[in-house]
């Protein structure tokens, strides 16, 4: 093909360019690729002021959240009993108060950092000179998604520091911000490549950005929501065992002697809706922080800690039999033996169930996102130009 | 040339561009409906059609964006559709619109673009320097994009279009936005590129620019590649000449006499008929338009008025070789 070459210190013309060992193919994947990608974005991203002034909003807004949950939480908890019993229930309620509201944060500012960045660089005219070059589809999704990731990564380290302070009204283990910090990230990450899904699909900027905003509104906000209006449409009346006074008639004085009756009452079966709650990113959060303090485990004050054991309650579903002898116990204290077994909840964790859905959403949009940016496309989206 | 969808290798197979039934439509508009096409190595070759004629369309198929609805295409000896990343590496492709990350400087967008390629890092910096001066971007190299004209845009989309040494060159409408300095340096470099054996395949409306740099011409109209034969019949047909002399009433006066078909080229000159008495011919120096067969008869024309004693001062085709020729295409505009 080619003719005399007139050589310069590099090759030019049709000296036949010097062909690649790799060529790419769709799922093709080099960690130089993505980091191409992934430069190119943060150059263009972190360059403008407005980063900066989001950044700088974000920390406004969390100090100041901070500072208030920090100043009430001290009016509402004072003159509780003994300094201990204090500090037990107002760290965690300061810190649980605090991961959340990062959390609602970070939920509300991740769709933007992804969901315009497909459609958004097709409208601009910079994804198809790149589609062209020899990165593979995955790897411009990758890369796309590493830096939006990173950008989402920032708002959560501003965090950070009223995290710690939190830590500080004392009450938590030093791992839970650790953990919170973690399981954030990753869900970050799902909204991210939720969001990347969508902008791939969708031709406008505006229409994959509402709909990333109505998958993490349904994540967050329908699904209990949901899960409250399924609770009577899982409410049916069953018969029961229960432990109690035999015909409801107790002279008030002596033990009573209980017996084994069956009776028919509404059960409501949140065995099989619980998942609707486990799905959802602040329960995922709660329940993958750790207990704060194992020998106290009925703080009440630790919104955390109650999600978590409610949700695990709520997976268990209905028990088959119940201790309703009330009185007995109330006379006989300690010397009480109840018949029922004591129930053995289920406590294995909730999270990585929740993540992990989470995470097959997101890796539902990368999938998406890799499949709409192979080349040669065979069908154009309604009103849009490749270039 | 062999017609038709879906044949085999054409047998005077070249690594440049070779197209053979091209078929694309999008719904039920069909932007390509038969287009046949060689452009072939060393050459430069112009891509000419009116609005909406299917260029872009084509130019990205060769690109390795568009998957045809049939034909065959070959660019740098591989089929972008089925050996795309094969294509793609030997193929520099620059569209008509095109964006710029604002924030990034002229250098890392070509250094973004070498890594692309996958161009070892150690080379790319002396390429993308060396590119950066061809197209007299040198002192802007560290700028944000955003400060860069629509012009020096264009011409990093030059640069960044070159950045792989691509065996084969679409440009869609590279000379749009240039001043006449950088057009003069777009030909010189295109020239360039074709002396070094490069396929460079370049859409324009600028057919005066184009006369001077294609060596070979297609013409695209309604999606169809205009025959060869009407290609001849346009280059053959009647011409224009821009006709100058000292007095243009001499020389409207002996045109007339001789039987010269002419037109005004200037609005202050009546036409040789028309409605209302004729308004005096000025008697000073002008010109007329006058329809001429070919170089022949130029040569005649010039003989015979020196021999009658009209003062010619100039003679040349009006428009260029391409310009004629396109406006001669009887197809309609869209």
């Amino acid at each position: 093909m080619s003719t005399v070459i007139d050589e310069g210190a590099v090759p030019t013309g049709a000296s036949g360019a010097p062909t690649p060992t790799t060529l790419p193919r769709t799922w093709t994947l080099t960690w130089h690729g993505v980091r191409t990608v992934a430069e190119l974005e943060l150059r263009q991203r972190v360059r403008s002021t407005r980063w900066i002034v989001a950044l700088v909003v974000w920390f406004v807004v969390v100090g100041a959240i901070t500072g208030l949950v920090w100043l009430s939480t001290r009016s509402l908890l004072t003159g509780a009993a003994g300094d201990t019993a204090n500090r037990l229930l107002r760290g965690p309620m300061v810190f649980g108060l605090v991961v959340f509201f990062v959390l609602f944060l970070g939920l509300l500012v991740a769709p933007t950092l992804s969901a315009t960045s497909i459609n958004g660089d097709r409208a601009a005219g910079t994804l198809a000179i790149l589609q062209v070059t020899l990165l593979s589809p995955f790897e411009i999704v990758l890369g796309k998604l590493l830096a939006s990731w990173a950008a989402a990564l920032a708002f959560l380290v501003v965090s950070v520091p009223f995290i710690a302070i939190a830590l500080g009204a004392g009450g938590t283990p030093v791992l839970a911000m650790f953990v919170c910090l973690g399981v954030l990230a990753l869900l970050l990450a799902a909204v991210c490549a939720i969001g990347l899904g969508f902008s791939a699909l969708v031709a406008r900027t505006s229409g994959s950005a509402v709909l990333t905003y109505i998958v993490v509104a349904s994540l967050s906000a329908l699904s209990p929501i949901v899960f409250g209006l399924t609770y009577l449409t899982t409410t049916h009346n069953e018969t029961v065992r229960v432990w109690t006074i035999p015909g409801g008639a107790w002279n008030g004085d002596t033990a009573p002697d209980c017996v084994w009756e069956n009776a028919v009452g509404p059960v409501t079966h949140t065995e099989r809706t619980w998942w609707l709650l486990g799905i959802n990113p602040f329960v995922i959060v709660a329940d993958a922080a750790p207990q704060p303090d194992a020998r106290n485990p009925r703080i009440t004050g630790d919104p955390l800690g109650s999600i978590r054991t409610g949700v695990r309650t709520l997976r268990a579903g209905p028990a088959t039999t119940v201790d309703e002898c009330w009185s007995g116990q109330s006379i006989q204290g300690s010397h009480y033996v109840s018949p029922v077994a004591e129930r053995n909840v289920d406590t294995s964790a909730v999270w990585p169930w929740g993540l992990a859905a989470n995470l097959l959403l997101g890796a539902a949009g990368v999938w998406v996102a890799v499949r709409r940016l192979r080349i040669p496309q065979r069908t154009l989206a309604r009103g849009t130009r490749v270039a | 040339m062999t017609d038709g969808a879906g044949q085999d290798v054409p047998t005077d197979a070249h690594d440049g561009i070779a197209v053979r039934g091209l078929h694309r439509s999008f719904g039920a508009v069909h932007a390509l409906a038969g287009v046949d096409l060689d452009a072939r190595p060393g050459r430069v070759t112009a891509l000419i059609g009116p609005n909406g004629s299917g260029k872009t369309t084509l130019l990205l198929v060769l690109a390795g964006l568009l998957v045809p609805d049939a034909g065959h295409v070959r660019v740098g000896g591989f089929d972008p559709g089925t050996d795309g990343a094969r294509a793609r590496a030997r193929t520099g492709w620059m569209p008509d619109a095109f964006g710029t990350w604002d924030s990034l400087t002229a250098r890392e967008v070509l250094l973004t673009f070498a890594a692309a390629y996958r161009l070892p890092r150690a080379g790319a910096e002396a390429r993308v320097a060396e590119l950066l001066k061809t197209v007299h971007l040198s002192e802007l190299a560290d700028r944000p994009a955003s400060v860069l004209s629509r012009g020096q845009k264009q011409r990093l989309g030059l640069a960044r279009a070159l950045v792989h040494s691509p065996d084969v060159l679409l440009l869609d409408e590279p000379a749009s936005g240039l001043d006449p300095r950088s057009r003069v340096d777009l030909r010189v470099l295109l020239r360039s590129l074709a002396a070094r054996g490069t396929t460079v395949l370049v859409s324009s409306h600028v057919l005066s620019e184009l006369d001077e740099l294609v060596d070979d011409a297609v013409f695209l109209s309604g999606g169809r590649t205009v025959t060869a034969g009407t290609l001849v019949a346009a280059e053959s047909a009647r011409r224009s000449w821009r006709v100058r002399a000292l007095s243009l009433a001499t020389l409207t006066g002996w045109l007339t006499s001789v039987g010269a078909v002419w037109h005004p080229d200037a609005d202050d000159i009546p036409a040789p008929t028309g409605f209302g008495p004729p308004r005096p011919v000025p008697d000073r120096p002008g010109g007329v338009l006058v329809d001429i067969a070919d170089e022949e008869g130029a040569a005649r024309l010039v003989r015979d008025a020196v021999t009658a004693g009209v003062a010619l001062t100039s003679i040349a085709p009006a428009g260029g070789a391409l310009e004629q020729a396109y406006l001669a295409l009887d197809e309609e505009r869209r």
